[in-house]
């Protein structure tokens, strides 16, 4: 029973690691490291719950406890600032780094915001997520999920009014 | 949706890079389920031990348990009681078994049976006399009057050597 369970557990792992460490890391504000974390405990979490979820919907209840996970590790501590040794450089005009620094200061920016709109932000257009879908990860009304998103997404657009423009 | 939604849709996609399901995160991900797994059966054990303790203190301090006394097992009452048993046919003294009739209160007492709630206790001598020779108590006994002195001394005398004795048998 175990294996059987391994090995669905572990096709499931291998085919999605990618697109939930991508999630983890907009719900962590882009810390690699914090994300790899959420993603380890919440796929330990599914593998107890694997019997049950396997045949329904994996990916939307490791979704649910990565939001989760990732609120409450929000509220435990403070994970935005860490001292470093040298202040990395900053991207210029046509840089080839611009692909990355653009997506750095995206980062920076979901860092700022509270976690269910960072939630309710990423769910949203990154996962391009329904409301009803947002709103049970969530585990709120869809109508708060919806404030949640667009009060988020004012926010970002606050922020990142200079840096995100269409490159004409 | 506006420009910016859209932009901030691209901007989402456009970070997604592949990262390959490592040897080592896998690794990583296994150990963790076998911790999670120690700590699950140690939580289950640790509360089933508590359910038990607590299932055995409550079942010793549930009040009876254990320890109910039925009628049947009750000892037998202890010897003293108010109506000490009758006194033996075998006088210790004449004089005593003579004057017990007449120191005691035959009108208020039932036969065969001490009276003492209104006899004098024994260890008080000069108690008895004023309680048998007040003028003002009523006459409850049937004794009579013109009994000589001596009578009454020897009478007190009995009742001193003969009182002992009763309480002795009563206790």
């Amino acid at each position: 029973m175990e294996r059987y369970r391994a090995d669905g557990f572990d096709e499931f792992v291998a085919a999605r690691w990618s697109a939930l460490l991508h999630v983890a890391r907009l719900l962590t504000g882009g810390d690699r490291q914090r994300a790899e974390d959420l993603v380890q405990e919440a796929l330990v979490k599914l593998w107890f719950a694997w019997p049950r979820v396997a045949e329904q919907a994996p990916e939307a209840y490791v979704r649910q406890v990565l939001v989760r996970m990732a609120a409450r590790s929000a509220r435990r501590r403070w994970w935005g600032e860490r001292p470093v040794g040298e202040l990395p450089d900053r991207a210029g005009p046509g840089d080839v780094s611009a692909a990355v620094a653009e997506r750095s200061r995206l980062e920076a920016a979901l860092a700022l915001l509270p976690p269910r709109q960072r939630a309710a932000v990423v769910l949203r257009y990154c996962e391009d997520l329904p409301e009803g879908q947002v709103a049970q990860a969530l585990g709120c009304p869809v109508g708060t999920a919806r404030s949640h998103a667009s009060r988020g997404v004012a926010r970002l657009r606050q922020l990142l009014s200079d840096s995100v423009r269409p490159v004409g | 949706m506006d420009d910016f939604e859209r932009e901030l849709t691209r901007l989402m996609h456009d970070g997604r890079r592949h990262a390959p399901f490592e040897p080592g995160q896998r690794a990583r991900l296994y150990e963790g389920i076998r911790v999670r797994r120690r700590s699950r059966v140690l939580w289950r054990a640790g509360g089933s031990a508590l359910a038990v303790a607590g299932l055995g203190i409550g079942l010793a301090l549930l009040p009876g348990t254990g320890t109910r006394s039925l009628p049947a097992d009750r000892p037998p009452l202890p010897a003293t009681s108010p109506t000490p048993p009758p006194l033996s046919p075998v006088p210790t003294s004449p004089a005593a078994s003579t004057s017990l009739p007449a120191t005691g209160m035959p009108g208020t007492t039932a036969p065969g049976h001490a009276a003492p709630p209104t006899f004098p206790p024994s260890g008080t001598p000069d108690a008895s006399p004023s309680a048998t020779h007040t003028p003002s108590s009523p006459p409850v006994s049937t004794r009579p009057p013109d009994t000589p002195p001596a009578t009454q001394e020897a009478t007190q005398e009995a009742t001193q050597e003969v009182s002992p004795s009763m309480t002795a048998g009563g206790g």
